[in-house]
């Protein structure tokens, strides 16, 4: 018997007030291809997201080759084996390149690999250095795709491949290239779950689920899928990601930078240095910083983008961040701060600023994913918890003015 | 007449709140000028207190109302919570407005940002805003019920807090009247009266409140229910 790469064992699931999945169970092995269909509304994309760890779990739990991924106790642990993920949305970053992302996507599988005859077989080798921005709907989406089968496509050992309507934007020939794929990738001995009303993508099932019962369908062999993937452990990963997107899009400048400067800004129009006590000026240098941590995450308002975040915190438990980033920028703040408040740089006082942004900038960062399972996260008043920095701030002034 | 109890607290309430600020106004004995820069601001003491006791109290319903539908997913423990936030808000708004007034006429400031009791009160009005404001942009369901239950169980943290800061760390704000120890014996009997028919006032104003609170959460969830029978869901 084959080896399971996927089981979930009386999962009941919740969206909504509705209650979408009740009991249940599903295994899946290598060279399945589970097909999902049914109406909308049905389940489909819940059950995808449930073998991807993204929904919380009412009862049951969910396993990836033989290991607990994630249950109804809240237990919620990263894969061991890297998987494949399309969603719905496709997950992507507008500003990156479609070669970054995909080179993401290897590291993410512990592997490299020379990947522009995949990109010719999916049309886009002459677009690989684009920015994702800069593709149509149908091109982006065959980047998601792409990303979604690239862990079964390096490696050699079974994977679990979840695909939520990949077909959807796709023209013929790419359709066609994607169920040979599919064909050769199962013969491979890589196991898929598949949502799709598609006909085509239908035919290619091993087993067509409709959610209650499902009928089992024979495929012809065909040449197996050769792996292309060449072991490359890449540390750091989360970081390396974080400041690459910061690099790409500048963002971190743009939102953090640019708010600690108008501060600045204000706080020289309107006072007279040379008039005030020490503690009140060690205030305004600090304050730059204290501002730029506040206007919150960069890396995390750009992820909200199609649902990246969601693709991101399916395979990794720790979500990309530009670790580096605050305390450098706060540094900098504080030192630009000393220099115009206080007539001198300050080495003491421009640690404790990339201390402040730092540690601001992380608090604002875990409020703010906390209110990522919500159906609009970007219209809760997150914002105003954010008070309660206000008097640790104001305490960490008064000792730096001691310095 | 069971179905007009939450109506009958809350006038019962109202009329207990009047008295108190008449009693308060009118009756109640002056503080020494000695002891107060503006001695007839403290009057405002008699509102002060006791709306930010209710506020407790609300805040307190909350905390439970977030754990009964976080752990045993309790619709009722949900109607607690958004009926505790509501009156939260309500309580703490008055409690942190009258406490403006009073210390911008007693220290010359309206807020002390370096005040541990100023800022874990100010927060946990600022917490109640952030649920009942956050509810309402949310459509109803699970994931917002387990977030806003999750910060109201988080949230409560800061009621301890809160209750020990004049204790431990008094910068600003006075210490305890009530429940002061041996430090408390210097609130005068016709004071402590007031304050009391206040407390009690505002308590009977919160639960009535609560409740019409909670009529109107179960009212809008049959409303919901009824407009998708209606849209041929479940």
């Amino acid at each position: 018997m084959a080896a399971s790469l996927l089981s979930l064992v009386d999962v009941e699931v919740r969206r909504g007030m509705s209650v979408v999945l009740t009991g249940f169970n599903l295994e899946v092995a290598s060279k399945d291809v589970v097909v999902l269909h049914g109406e909308n509304g049905s389940g489909k994309s819940t059950v995808i997201e449930s073998c991807a760890r993204l929904l919380p779990l009412e009862t049951g739990s969910v396993h990836h080759h033989g290991a607990l991924v994630v249950d109804s106790e809240g237990r919620r642990s990263q894969p061991k084996q890297p998987f494949g993920l399309t969603l719905q949305s496709n997950g992507l970053l507008g500003d990156e390149t479609i070669e970054n992302h995909l080179a993401a996507v290897c590291s993410l599988s512990g592997m490299k690999a020379e990947l522009l005859p995949t990109l010719e077989t999916y049309g886009l080798a002459h677009r690989r250095f684009d920015r994702i921005g800069q593709l149509s709907g149908g091109q982006a989406r065959k980047v998601a795709v792409l990303a979604g089968l690239l862990p079964a496509m390096l490696s050699p050992q079974p994977r679990l491949v979840l695909l939520d309507e990949p077909d959807t934007g796709l023209d013929e020939n790419t359709l066609a290239a994607l169920i040979t794929d599919i064909g050769k990738l199962r013969e491979a001995g890589h196991a898929f779950i598949i949502a799709s009303h598609h006909p085509e993508i239908m035919k290619c099932a091993t087993r067509l689920h409709n959610l209650d019962s499902e009928t089992i369908q024979e495929q012809p062999t065909c040449q197996p899928w050769q792996a292309l993937g060449i072991p490359n452990k890449v540390s750091r990963l989360s970081t390396k990601t974080g400041h690459r997107y910061l690099r790409s899009t500048r963002a971190g400048l743009a939102r953090n930078g640019l708010t600690a400067l108008l501060v600045i800004g204000t706080l020289l129009a309107f006072i007279d240095p040379v008039s005030l006590e020490y503690t009140l000026l060690v205030g305004f240098v600090l304050a730059s910083p204290f501002a730029a941590g506040l206007a919150g995450d960069p890396v995390v308002n750009l992820m909200r983008e199609q649902r990246a975040v969601d693709w991101w915190r399916a395979h990794v438990n720790r979500l990309p961040a530009a670790d580096y980033f605050a305390p450098v920028l706060g540094f900098i703040l504080t030192a630009l701060g000393s220099v115009l408040f206080l007539d001198a740089m300050n080495w003491k006082l421009s640690l404790v600023g990339a201390g402040v942004l730092w540690a601001t900038l992380s608090c604002v960062r875990f409020i703010e994913l906390s209110t990522l399972r919500l159906a609009r996260p970007n219209a809760v008043f997150i914002r105003l918890l954010l008070p309660i920095l206000i008097l640790p701030w104001a305490l960490i002034v008064e000792y730096a003015a001691t310095l | 007449m069971r179905r007009h109890i939450p109506e009958m607290f809350l006038g019962i309430g109202f009329i207990g709140i009047m008295t108190t600020l008449y009693l308060g106004m009118n009756w109640a004995p002056s503080v020494s000028i000695d002891a107060f820069e503006s001695p007839a601001a403290q009057r405002i003491f008699y509102w002060h207190v006791p709306s930010a006791w209710a506020a407790f109290i609300a805040f307190g319903v909350l905390f439970t109302g977030s754990a009964l539908w976080f752990f045993k997913r309790s619709p009722f423990g949900w109607r607690l919570h958004v009926a505790g936030a509501e009156a939260g808000l309500a309580c703490g708004l008055m409690a942190v407005w009258s406490g403006c007034v009073w210390g911008a006429a007693e220290w010359g400031t309206p807020w002390d940002w370096s005040d541990v009791r100023l800022n874990t009160f100010g927060l946990l009005t600022l917490l109640a805003l952030f649920l009942v404001l956050g509810r309402q942009s949310q459509p109803d369901g699970v994931e917002t019920r387990d977030t806003f239950s999750t910060f109201g169980l988080y949230g409560f943290v800061l009621v301890p807090l809160t209750y020990i800061a004049t204790r431990i760390w008094q910068i600003r704000h006075p210490g305890p009247v009530i429940a002061a120890g041996d430090d408390g014996g210097s609130l005068q009997s016709s004071m402590a009266l007031v304050l009391l028919i206040g407390a009690i006032s505002f308590t009977v104003f919160i639960i009535g409140h609560m409740m019409i609170s909670m009529r109107i959460t179960h009212l809008e969830q049959r409303l919901e229910h009824a407009q998708k029978s209606l849209d041929g869901g479940n």
